[in-house]
């Protein structure tokens, strides 16, 4: 069964193949992620919908522009950080909001990863607001995952659904492979790229599986890579040792090396921060990352582009509050039914609260909460974005998403032609993640 | 790709031998199952005999039910597609998303044919196709010499193990040694699927027996399990 889909606002027949034949195939290649429930772990296919998210070429090149200077300004703010502290010297972003933020990571004072990258690999988060216009809800900068869903969305889409591409003017996405490469390849300190994972039991070790694939890195776990003479070295069945020179690392900072970080971590690498200090091997994404992309940072964002390039911003932040400050405090408190909270801790959806779903009761306990913990908090406006068609059954139905969209910091910032939009299955609902029950779409770009 | 780990290895070899089991475990099914046709409904024992299990099945359809559906029994083709998928899993980027796709279907299609009315080793036949398919996908994908030697051995350390067991005809065996043979040979020294020259010598004298290998059936089969155990090296007192 084929159905013939006009999309919105757009003045294209886009012929989609069965759903049911789509999420058929990304069963047989093994698209899954993995979930623990009850401390039992399920592998389950992550959701397919066949209409994808489009935008157009002269939408995504204002969107890429906005992203290329956002991680730019950025990466430009971890480095300050972590060397000359320019930007709270100029009381731009407060002291104590860095260091008080868990993703600051002391270990990493005056160490400069090559080429001074830090975010090699950005997830960032946006939606379309029924304005029209698009905000930022999050930057992703320590292991954004979820490229590799879209990339093979692609590959299998072309394959049931050929005329939908050779109807339209769609920009192929599976280049992200290559862009990956060039990014390890870029900042390789000699010997060979390598994906860490923690293992088979991940949540996304397909995705780390198949990027290794792909991009023809190692996939290595732990326990087969040591350190010697500040150097990392991959153990090979024989008995040798290959050197590498890039490591894509899929496991979080605190866990990557036990002698700097979590002595308790059974997933590191002892002495692997020494050998990235003594600029042997470059680590992907930087350690201490978490720095810029607290959720409590992130309101500070467009303040960090004007300070380090001298530009406004392209791309808009929700209206963000921060109870930290009195007068927000003091906004949030009295506005706490029509907001949305963060806990800035969280991640993964969790750890978002929205006002107009507590009790008057709940509301002044969460008040009460805000008012102790006021730095734990961010609170924004609900932006009504626009909702996107999808398939349940046979029928189509509107649903909140966003988009994932993906720049990757090598010689130049680029930001693939492509992302994960992701949906809520809810109609009640906006959050998306796929921990949280959601769907994904392919994100097509068009040339044109 | 050019750097394997021990797991790896390990992996490899392991997935070459549960989906070579998967393999025989079915062809040989098919045989007795043929057999069993004429000769009466009890000889299923005779397999049995054969992995020193005893019967616990009720009638022949329940064995071979068992010996093909059931993921619990740890003989069953069932419980040999799961383990080489599990295998297969964590070696994406050697063996190819293709290869591990026709493990996907083989584990799919077994569970449609457990459902299926169709008499039963017409319905497995499509089953062999996918298994014959993640071979050549596999030949077609893998450039790496030293990952396809690791999974060939094996594969053929398997097979030649199971008709070792069913005391196949020494022609056929015979074949079989020397498939794997083929395979040792291409194996790099100092690695772990290096032979162990003791017990290679062990499975040649007794593959000099001919057709009298079934006396000696255990201590090659032995031998065979420790193909590949590092080699001892004797110190001498100078």
């Amino acid at each position: 069964m084929k159905s013939e889909i006009k999309t919105e606002n757009l003045d294209l027949e886009v012929p989609i193949a069965n759903v049911d034949e789509i999420n058929e195939l990304l069963r047989r290649y093994g698209v899954k992620f993995g979930i623990y429930k009850n401390g039992v772990f399920k592998e389950q296919l992550f959701p397919f919908d066949p209409i994808p998210r489009i935008i157009t070429a002269q939408e995504f090149a204002a969107i890429e522009k906005g992203l290329i200077q956002r991680v730019d300004a950025l990466n430009m703010f971890i480095y300050d950080i972590y060397h000359d502290k320019k930007i709270i010297a100029d009381n731009v972003v407060p002291e104590d909001f860095v260091y008080i933020s868990s993703g600051y990571l002391p270990q990493c004072e005056g160490v400069t990863p090559p080429k001074n990258i830090y975010s090699h690999i950005s997830g960032i988060d946006l939606v379309l607001g029924k304005d029209g216009e698009w905000y930022i809800l999050e930057d992703n900068l320590r292991i954004p995952s979820g490229a590799s869903y879209p990339l093979i969305a692609r590959e299998l889409t072309r394959v049931a659904s050929p005329k939908a591409f050779t109807d339209n003017p769609i920009v192929d996405n599976r280049n992200y492979a290559q862009l990956l490469r060039d990014t390890m390849d870029n900042v390789n300190c000699g010997g060979i790229n390598a994906i860490l994972t923690p293992g088979r039991y991940n949540a996304a070790y397909f995705e780390h599986s198949y990027l290794a694939e792909l991009s023809g890195a190692a996939l290595v776990s732990n326990d087969e890579l040591f350190v010697e003479n500040n150097v990392l070295y991959h153990k090979t069945y024989s008995g040798g040792r290959t050197k590498i020179g890039a490591l894509y690392r899929r496991i979080s900072d605190e866990y990557l090396d036990p002698l700097t970080f979590e002595a308790k971590s059974l997933i590191g690498i002892p002495n692997l921060m020494e050998a990235y200090r003594a600029g042997n091997v470059a680590i992907i994404n930087a350690p201490g990352n978490g720095v810029a992309d607290d959720k409590g940072i992130y309101y500070f964002v467009p303040k960090m582009i004007k300070y380090y390039l001298g530009e406004e911003p392209i791309l808009k932040n929700a209206p963000t509050y921060l109870p930290f400050y009195e007068e927000d405090r003091k906004y949030v408190l009295e506005n706490i039914g029509k907001l949305v909270i963060k806990d800035v801790a969280e991640a993964g959806g969790y750890g978002v609260v929205f006002g107009s779903d507590l009790s008057a009761e709940k509301l002044e306990e969460f008040r009460q909460t805000i008012i102790r913990e006021p730095r734990r908090f961010i609170a924004q406006e609900v932006i009504d974005f626009c909702d996107l068609p999808i398939f349940e059954g046979n029928e189509k139905v509107m649903r909140k998403a966003d988009l994932r969209a993906f720049v990757l910091s090598g010689e130049k910032t680029r930001v693939w032609a492509s992302g994960l939009t992701r949906f809520s299955r809810n109609p009640d609902s906006f959050v998306v993640n796929s921990s949280q029950g959601g769907g994904f779409k392919d994100t097509w770009v068009l040339s044109r | 790709m050019g750097t394997i780990s021990v797991e790896h290895g390990d992996r490899l070899f392991w997935l070459g031998r549960y989906t070579e089991r998967a393999y025989t475990t079915i062809k040989s099914l098919e045989k007795l199952y043929d057999r069993t046709i004429d000769s009466g409904h009890e000889e299923y024992r005779d397999y049995l005999a054969a992995f020193g299990l005893n019967d616990t099945y009720g009638g022949r359809e329940d064995f071979f039910r068992s010996f093909i559906f059931d993921g619990e029994n740890p003989s069953s083709v069932a419980a040999s597609l799961v383990k080489a998928y599990d295998n297969g899993i964590v070696l994406r980027e050697e063996i190819s998303t293709e290869a591990l796709s026709f493990l996907q279907m083989a584990m799919d299609r077994l569970e449609h044919i457990s459902h299926s009315s169709k008499a039963l080793c017409l319905s497995l036949l499509s089953l062999v196709d996918i298994i014959f398919g993640f071979w050549g996908c596999l030949g077609e994908n893998v450039y790496d010499e030293e990952i396809k030697t690791i999974i060939e051995c094996g594969k053929y350390v398997e097979r030649l193990d199971l008709d070792l067991r069913l005391k196949c005809p020494f022609s056929m065996v015979e074949k079989e040694f020397g498939r794997l043979c083929t395979n040792l040979r291409k194996v790099p020294k100092n690695t772990p699927y290096r032979y162990n020259t003791n017990q290679l010598c062990t499975l040649v004298e007794l593959m000099g027996m001919g057709e009298n290998y079934t006396e000696s059936k255990e201590e090659a089969i032995s031998a065979l399990g420790r193909l590949f155990e590092p080699v001892k090296r004797t110190v001498l007192a100078g």
